[in-house]
């Protein structure tokens, strides 16, 4: 079942001087692994921020659900509930505790406070940190604050996981184990997992890899 | 809550930067209030309107008045009671420890039935007697000075029997110490006054009264209350207009602070206000929160200015020796304080919460 579709996506910067995204077009299945490579600056993140309702294409659709982004009012609420990010870096709230980092996104949920700390515990279980749910990030390992971001990421069962470069900051074992966690609790969850990565170890992973290039979809293949 | 304390050094800067102000502000209330109140019991009703002395008078140690004008006053229209009085100081220190031994003790002699002019209605024990060595005292000169009803006064090398303790609410009045007129003539060698105090009839002008009086005769300086209470409130505007400049100056410093600490905090935290965005944070939710990130800042510093404020006050008035002056504590001094506090976290967290709220998240999260 189709999730996620791009219809014709331009993205220009600098007044047109610099092609983003060139009339890309794509389809995303749901709850399917798919890995975005590419060199840097060949538009991978801009695609991701696409996804993600982050940034708006020039022309063309970006329509997820069935839904055209462009028609809607307010896509904070559609992030809260549609899309999880995880970003290369864990961009933790360092003031916070693992617990309290998880369950940001669960704010404005209309939940009590015990089914936040339920739920937020339950995502941190899932990743292995749940003796550390009330240290701050500064006390955890790289790894470590990149499983708490998956957490705070999948905690509001959002239908599309965008990951950025999550292992990139990361040792190859550390990062293969954020990614066996990544992957565990997106299939628990029935999510669609898309990766942009440099990494084509990491992109081999993915049930598909679709190869970006100066803004156009240069390659799209099923990895066996 | 947290958030406002990451830079500790930065936000104590601020915080102390607007507590000074808020400080100020209080510690000034609380004295103005003080005075307000002060001058408002040393002016009550059924004292006396009108207090002369002689032209020549300077501080009531030369220029008496004889005591034939009291019946002279006595008998003019519009006059219902006059009463002399005599004052004599003592610097000497050895008399009783007072707190403000540089400007000695002044014991004033009065009839004991006209106390009412000056304001003493109830006395806690008896009046003295005319012609006799016996006293009464103040509250705050009891209090200050540790005497009780029976304790034992010297002055000018006689004994005086404490036989009452009065209490008016008036600083200068509840500071006093009042003996038998007789007394106080014969001790110090004279049959004259320092000073003469005149109740008017009910419902004439007290100024025209003092007019009359100072036609009539010549050499005399009248004070009617109400110019005594237009000088002090002179002097309580001017503390208030110190006050308001004071907070003037607390509000923009106190706001330039907070601007330059909360802008120093969106810009650290402009990834992270990328992230709370990519999470489905709303632009306003993100207002809400440097804006009330920003309150608690202000709001902490005003309860810290607030407490400084007092003890400043405080320490002042004893510092400074005012013996029977006391601070008086109105809702109005710390709804001025706090007040200022929020219009600071307002002024100062406005343009912040703004541009951390209009951050794109992309470039947010770029943001290195």
């Amino acid at each position: 079942m189709e999730l996620i579709r791009l219809v014709n996506v331009l993205k220009q910067y600098d007044d047109g001087k610099v092609t983003a995204l060139n009339n890309i077009n794509l389809s995303i299945e749901k709850g399917s692994f798919v890995s975005i490579i590419g060199p840097s600056g060949s538009g991978k993140s801009t695609l991701l921020n696409m996804l993600g309702a982050l940034d708006s294409p020039d022309s063309g659709q970006v329509i997820i659900n069935g839904v055209d982004l462009a028609t809607q009012k307010d896509l904070s609420d559609f992030r809260r509930h549609e899309i999880g990010f995880v970003f290369q870096l864990h961009n933790l709230l360092p003031n916070l505790t693992v617990q309290e980092n998880v369950e940001i996104p669960l704010m404005d949920a209309k939940m009590s406070e015990k089914d936040k700390h339920k739920r937020a515990s339950l995502f941190i279980e899932a990743v292995g940190l749940l003796d550390k749910k009330k240290q701050k990030p500064n006390k955890l390992s790289g790894g470590e604050r990149q499983r708490v971001a998956i957490a705070r990421a999948l905690v509001n069962f959002p239908s599309i996981i965008l990951a950025d470069e999550p292992t990139g900051a990361l040792d190859t074992k550390t990062g293969e184990k954020v990614l066996d966690v990544l992957r565990f609790v997106q299939e628990s969850i029935n999510a669609t997992l898309i990766i942009v990565t440099h990494d084509r170890d990491v992109a081999r992973l993915a049930d598909r890899t679709i190869e970006i290039r100066d803004g156009q979809v240069i390659n799209d293949f099923i990895n066996k | 809550m947290k958030n406002p304390f990451r830079n500790k050094t930065r936000s104590a800067l601020s915080i102390i930067g607007i507590a000074i102000g808020i400080a100020t502000i209080v510690a000034l209330g609380l004295i103005t209030a003080g005075m307000e109140d002060s001058v408002q019991t040393t002016f009550n009703e059924g004292g006396a309107e009108i207090t002369i002395t002689n032209a020549t008078n300077v501080g009531g140690s030369s220029g008496l008045l004889s005591m034939s004008l009291i019946d002279e006053l006595k008998n003019m229209t519009n006059v219902s009671d006059a009463v002399g009085q005599l004052s004599v100081s003592e610097s000497n220190q050895s008399f009783v420890q007072s707190r403000s031994p540089v400007l000695g003790t002044t014991v004033y002699g009065l009839n004991a039935s006209k106390l009412n002019l000056i304001g003493i209605k109830n006395v806690n024990g008896t009046t003295y007697k005319e012609g006799s060595f016996e006293a009464i005292i103040g509250s705050r000169y009891a209090d200050l000075n540790n005497l009780t009803v029976g304790s034992n006064l010297s002055f000018l090398g006689h004994n005086f029997k404490i036989v009452g303790i009065y209490e008016t609410g008036s600083m200068m009045t509840d500071n006093g110490v009042y003996v038998s007129l007789k007394t106080l003539q014969n001790i110090s060698n004279t049959e004259a006054v320092s000073s003469i105090l005149v109740k008017t009839s009910e419902g004439v002008n007290d100024t025209l009264v003092s007019k009359n009086i100072k036609e009539k005769f010549g050499n005399l300086t009248t004070l009617t209350s109400e110019e005594m209470s237009s000088m002090f409130n002179d002097v309580i505007a001017i503390l208030d207009a110190a006050s308001f400049s004071i907070s003037g100056l607390a509000i923009i410093v106190g706001a330039i602070g907070v601007i330059n600490t909360m802008v120093m905090t969106v810009y650290e935290r402009t990834k992270e206000i990328g992230v709370l965005k990519s999470i489905g944070w709303k632009s306003r939710k993100i207002l809400t929160m440097i804006l009330g990130e920003t309150l608690v800042l202000t709001t902490l510093s005003g309860i810290i200015g607030s407490v400084f404020g007092i003890l400043i006050a405080e320490v002042g008035v004893r510092l400074m020796g005012t013996d029977g002056f006391s601070l008086v504590y109105t809702p109005k001094t710390f709804i001025i304080a706090f007040g200022i506090t929020i219009i600071v976290g307002i002024i100062g967290g406005v343009y912040p919460a703004y541009k951390a709220s209009k951050l794109a998240p992309t470039e947010a999260l770029r943001y290195e």
